[in-house]
């Protein structure tokens, strides 16, 4: 048992997020490049190891344990996480958790962090995923917890942690940014602000190869199959197309001064 | 006829100077688009027995650039890529313009689009091939990508790759030179060869020249320094590094290689500057995929500390440890993660061994971390210079004094330790980075006053004496220009310099090309007078 | 059991499948003719295949829901109106009361606007509401609604659908609606639609057609949630048309209260500025947007002098602010602020995807790049290829003459 123990969830996602269209089959290509770490959730990494830094300062006893459900494959990114500082990483994977919607991840998650042998002092998330963009994950986890969550967190001040026992958050909010106390367990979801994830050292790519990554499935975890995937997702994509890019744009042409003196006319003419 | 030869006026000024921040005058310029028209304005102002500078991108670092009177020929505009073979063993030939800038060049290859405009059968045949084939990169890689492929050629550029792919040089395999008289030289590599030290060419129009090369010994390090020299030369080599003195570029051949599957960074943090050169000394023979090895010494490394704390515009880079007081960065091209992993555990190996730390150290396996290394070591420059701008607020003659001297392997140490001895004597600010793979140090004075600018430059005659006393290089790579002439001197000898300038003046009578260049045009304007070559 | 399903008749074995899939989950077996795809333990369900397939041969099919709730317990739209420790209404909420009627119209059922605020709080503003489309609106006026705490407004939500069963609820994607929603959603176990761009109702079977980008604006997807209730979904700001008040509609306002229990766990120390100052280029009718491309920040001057004379706020892209130019609250795009100025002249931004998704509700656009095949170009009515500084230096004078 640590004296704090925090749980970052990750997601693999494409390397790109391009999307084209095949001109000759009018179908979707998704450019089906390597995955990488969802870079929000990159965020929440850093923001843990760079509070794992200030607490072991504190002369504590910390612990980072990565969570993530995806393909088997993901493994190898969950190692890439140790060895950047990451203590322990779950993977979830099986057919059953495939076609999963938000709510439907979220119960994965959940159950895979219960299944952990330690409970959470604070749940990091990354503020939204790049190829998703749906920013639920955080506060929808929060609320299987009953936890509070604070979103969009650009930096975390731990200075007063061991007397009050409270981390100060700075975060976005419709107003600005406000800077809230919170107190554990709780959720927050990382801006990028918060710092971008450290590099691995030799040390940790040396360790991380030697490192136990926990791959579990549904039945492992005591989830519920009526709950996960696609028989657990409320919502159901009916149809996916590209978007219709505007495709009457007009060239403005000449020398500088004829350009801009046509501009001048097209600007006016919106007066 | 499109291209003209235009009065130097307000608005040409930019191009009176370059990276090195000096600057000259100049009556007027001219941006051909082509070989013939470039031919053509040579033609003409050779007539007028005009001087003429060439310029390409202007992101060099010794003033080779920089305008001694007459004319500015600006190849920025000749910027076509001109075709594509395949040689016998397989590699691609691209032939391109000088003005083709490297960035853009990385860019098409990394899409694997070339422009193909104008392109005769046999070049689309291979580009067919090219599409299919592994991604292609050129390896040498200025730490200014805004750098055109003509500028480099002519001073024969390096960089942190050299360390595995050597200078320009060898990935040129064709050039075009035009002559002062308009006149064209085709060169392909492995035609033709000196014998001994002489050579004979002939021209586009069927002219035979036939010239003697000087007589000097190159240094075996990595050099820059003056005209490529050597028994039974190809030809060719001569103008790479020539400095725009013997002719102007006007079309390039350069080889493309296959681009290394994985590249992995890794930077080294040590606590003292002693532990990273016998780190260096000892990884060299270690490791068998390092693509480069550079350093980052204590006073670079604090001054991008500070600018960390002050600027937003570096906010972003990973925070250094306190411990780190010195960094080297060695970049690993391999096959595959194994071989990677393997090279990394060797260098993990030395480190230990050399007293380094090995969870002191970063290592980018992904975009986003070589993306945030590269930013790291661009930002030890930028942020010297930013320093720089600051005092020149107060003091508007002073500018950063950059050294570019290398040595042969076994005189790293001793290099090192001359560095700091006469830097520690004169009491001046300094901050050094550059490719200690090559024994080969930017050390950067940072004048506070004019008067630390004087002796900052006084120190950098003493090094030149004592490099070339070494076997070392005054200019290692970024050329001798018109700033680093009185160094050449020293490294070669007043006899040296003299042959030079007659090699020159054998292919240009009148000494029209690159003025101040190599040379000091006094030495020229003597010797012209006393007839010539 | 659910999952991908292969029609191995209508199969022709062409591999784009394959090719579509980021996670090895389908894989093409056998010779021709019999050439055929085959689902791996690698498949995430993720539809990439579905979409690519040109022959319709690939398709996900799913069990029938057992413990289907009943659906026709649940009517009426409601609209969450978010509103500021002023108790302001954010004017986002008018845009979601515009859209809620519509939708209501076509459902043939009533429109709700969920109101909370400060104890001491007036009702005239709610009125407004009615005005805007609310058969009723109702209000919980209590001191723990003063700030908005996910937890609290969850909570009241969540108890006040429990007795009166809405069939769908919208809400803003601010910041706080982006917070409130997911947690609301899981509480109730139902589906949330985030960041919709185009609603409609599907007046047979009552299903909300929920539209939002995905892939950073690359790719649209329609969603429904046909089993679960209330359907839910977030609308970004700036959207849908504020409607126009009609003082002649007629609607009820009722108190509601907040269970005695629920109470707030964050404790705001240092509140941020009122709205407003954010919103400036949010809610910009005319913006100039500047990216690396005007070359260096010495530009910048030049560049705001322009937008002085276009009565425009300056808004810029990502590497703009990476690049210490200016401050992060410039920043349009995934990552920044979305925007819908009726004018947008976009300076030397190549465009980024990232970037034309926070642009998308502009209404016209002047780009203006030195590279004719700039990205930003497809999103923009005028393309203007040049120098940026040259074009931007005429442009003033003329504006200026």
């Amino acid at each position: 048992m640590s004296d704090f123990h925090m749980v970052v969830c990750v997601k693999a996602v494409p390397g790109s997020t391009e999307v084209k269209m095949d001109p000759k089959t009018n179908t979707i290509v998704r450019d089906g490049k390597q995955a990488v770490i969802n870079p929000f959730d990159a965020s929440a990494l850093e923001c843990a190891l760079a509070l794992k830094d200030d607490f072991i300062g504190f002369g504590m006893d910390v612990r980072v344990t990565v969570v993530s459900m995806g393909i088997p494959a993901t493994e190898a990114l969950l190692r890439d996480c140790i060895a950047r500082g990451a203590d322990d990483a779950l993977l979830l994977t099986d057919r059953a958790f495939a076609g999963a919607d938000t709510l439907a991840t979220t119960y994965a998650l959940k159950c895979g962090i219960e299944a952990l042998d330690e409970d959470f002092d604070l749940l990091i998330c990354g503020k939204m995923a790049v190829d998703g963009d749906t920013a639920q994950i955080g506060p929808e986890l929060a609320g299987a917890f009953e936890i509070p969550c604070v979103t969009d967190v650009s930096c975390v001040q731990s200075a007063g942690f061991t007397t009050c026992g409270s981390l100060a958050l700075v975060h976005g909010c419709d107003a600005g940014e406000e800077t809230v106390y919170l107190e554990m367990p709780c959720a927050m979801t990382t801006a990028k602000e918060i710092g971008q994830l450290r590099m691995p050292s030799i040390a940790g790519i040396r360790a991380a190869e030697e490192a136990d990554v926990r791959v579990v499935n549904a039945a492992d975890v005591h989830a519920d199959p009526a709950r996960c995937g696609l028989a657990g997702s409320p919502t159901q994509v009916v149809r996916s197309f590209v978007p219709d890019r505007d495709q009457t744009c007009e060239a403005v042409e000449g020398k500088p001064t004829e350009q801009a003196a046509k501009l001048a006319k097209i600007i006016e003419g919106m007066a | 006829m499109s291209a003209t030869i235009k009065p130097f006026t307000d608005e040409f000024e930019e191009y009176g100077r370059d990276e090195s921040r000096s600057s000259g005058e100049a009556s007027s310029i001219s941006f051909p688009t082509s070989e013939g028209e470039a031919c053509a304005i040579l033609r003409q102002l050779h007539a007028e027995r005009v001087s003429v500078t060439v310029q390409g991108a202007r992101t060099g670092l010794a003033a080779g650039a920089v305008p001694h009177g007459g004319h500015i020929l600006n190849t920025s505009r000749m910027n076509r890529y001109l075709g594509l073979r395949r040689d016998d063993e397989g590699h691609f030939l691209l032939r391109v313009e000088p003005g083709v800038v490297l960035s853009e060049l990385r860019k098409q290859l990394g899409k694997k689009m070339l422009p193909t405009a104008g392109w005769d059968q046999a070049s689309l045949k291979a580009y067919e091939e090219f599409q299919e084939a592994p991604e292609q990169f050129f390896p040498t890689d200025p730490t200014e990508a805004s750098a055109c492929l003509g500028g480099m050629a002519a001073c024969n550029a390096s960089g942190a790759r050299s360390y595995a792919y050597g200078p320009m040089r060898p990935h040129i395999t064709g050039l075009h030179v035009a002559l002062t008289d308009g006149d064209l030289v085709e060169l392909q590599r492995g035609e033709v060869f000196a014998r001994g030290r002489h050579l004979s060419l002939v021209t586009a129009e069927g002219r035979a020249l036939e010239f003697d090369l000087p007589s000097y010994t190159m240094p075996e390090t990595k050099n820059a320094s003056g005209y490529f020299v050597a028994d039974d030369m190809d030809a060719i080599d001569l103008y790479i590094g020539a400095c725009g003195t013997l002719g102007v570029i006007t079309e390039l051949e350069i080889v493309l290689q296959a681009a290394p599957a994985v590249v992995w960074g890794v930077s080294c943090f040590f606590d003292s500057e002693d532990k990273a050169v016998s780190f260096t000394d000892s990884v060299r023979p270690v490791l068998s995929h390092a693509a480069a090895i550079e350093y980052f010494d204590a006073g670079a490394l604090d001054i991008l500390r500070r600018q960390r704390e002050q600027s937003t515009a570096f906010s972003s880079l990973p925070a250094l440890d306190k411990e780190a007081k010195v960094c080297v960065y060695v970049e690993l091209d391999c096959d595959d993660e194994a071989q990677a992993t393997e090279e990394l555990y060797h260098l993990g190996w030395v480190l230990e061994l050399a007293g380094g730390r090995d969870d002191a150290t970063w290592v980018a396996r992904t975009e986003v971390d070589r993306e945030c290394q590269r930013f790291f070591r661009h930002a030890v420059p930028e942020s010297v210079n930013m320093l720089i701008d600051e005092r020149r607020r107060t003091d508007p003659t002073i500018t950063k004094l950059g050294s570019d001297m290398s040595v042969p392997n076994a005189r790293l140490a001793d290099v090192i330790a001359l560095y700091r001895r006469t830097l520690a004597e004169s009491g001046l600010e300094s901050a050094a980075w550059g490719h200690i793979g090559n024994n080969h140090l930017h050390v950067n004075i940072l004048p506070r006053d004019a008067q630390d600018y004087r002796r900052g430059g006084e120190l950098f005659a003493q090094w030149a004496s004592e490099v070339t006393a070494m076997g070392g290089a005054v200019s290692a790579e970024h050329g001798v220009g018109k700033i680093k002439a009185g160094f050449l001197e020293t490294m070669y000898g007043h006899e040296a310099m003299v042959e030079s300038a007659r090699l020159k003046l054998q292919l240009d009578p009148a000494g029209q090309l690159g003025r101040g260049n190599l040379f000091s045009e006094k030495l020229l304007d003597e010797l012209v007078q006393k007839g010539g070559a | 059991m659910s999952g991908l399903v292969i029609d191995s008749e209508a199969c022709i074995g062409c591999g784009r499948c394959v090719r579509a899939c980021a996670s090895g989950g389908i894989v093409v077996e056998g010779e021709r003719p019999n050439r055929c795809a085959r689902v791996t333990d690698g498949c995430i369900l993720c539809g990439g295949c579905v979409d690519a397939c040109p022959v319709s041969a690939i398709s996900i099919e799913r069990d029938e829901a057992t413990d289907a709730v009943d659906l026709d317990a649940y009517q009426d739209i409601w609209v969450f109106v978010q509103t500021d420790e002023h108790d302001t209404v954010a004017p986002v909420a008018y845009e979601l009361m515009g859209k809620g009627r519509e939708l209501a119209n076509a459902r043939g059922c009533r429109l709700v606007a969920l109101v909370g605020m400060g104890p001491e709080s007036s009702l005239g503003e709610l009125e407004h509401l009615v005005c805007a489309g609310a058969d009723e609106v109702m209000v919980c006026r209590d001191e723990r609604l003063r700030q908005n705490d996910a937890e609290v407004y969850a909570r009241l939500i969540c108890d006040l659908v429990a007795e009166r069963k809405p069939e769908a609820i919208l809400y803003g994607a601010t910041a706080f609606g982006r917070e409130l929603a997911p947690g609301v959603a899981v509480r109730l176990q139902t589906g949330l639609t985030a960041d919709c761009t185009v609603l409609s109702m599907d007046t047979e079977t009552g299903l909300l057609q929920q539209t939002r980008p995905a892939f950073g604006g690359n790719l649209m997807a329609t969603i429904v949630c046909p089993n679960h209730r209330p359907q839910m979904a977030t609308v970004r700001p700036g959207i849908f048309k504020a409607p126009d008040f009609d003082y002649g509609r007629s609607g009820t306002i009722t108190q509601v209260a907040l269970a005695e229990d629920a109470k707030a766990r964050v404790e705001i120390s240092i509140p941020a500025e009122e709205w407003g100052q954010q919103a400036s280029i949010a809610d910009a009718e005319r913006l100039v947007v500047v990216g690396r491309g005007i070359g260096s920040k010495k530009n910048l001057p030049l560049m705001r002098k322009l937008a002085e004379a276009l009565g425009a706020e300056l808004g810029c892209t990502r590497p703009v602010v990476e690049a210490g130019w200016l401050e992060y609250r410039h920043q349009i795009g995934q990552t920044g602020v979305s925007v819908s100025p009726k004018l947008l002249v976009s300076i030397g931004v190549s465009g980024a995807i990232q970037h034309l998704a926070g642009i998308g509700g502009a209404e016209c656009i002047i780009a203006i790049n030195e590279d004719p095949d700039a990205p930003i170009f497809g999103a923009a009515q005028y393309k203007v290829v040049g120098d940026a500084v040259e074009v931007v230096e005429e442009l003033l004078a003329q504006l200026e003459r």
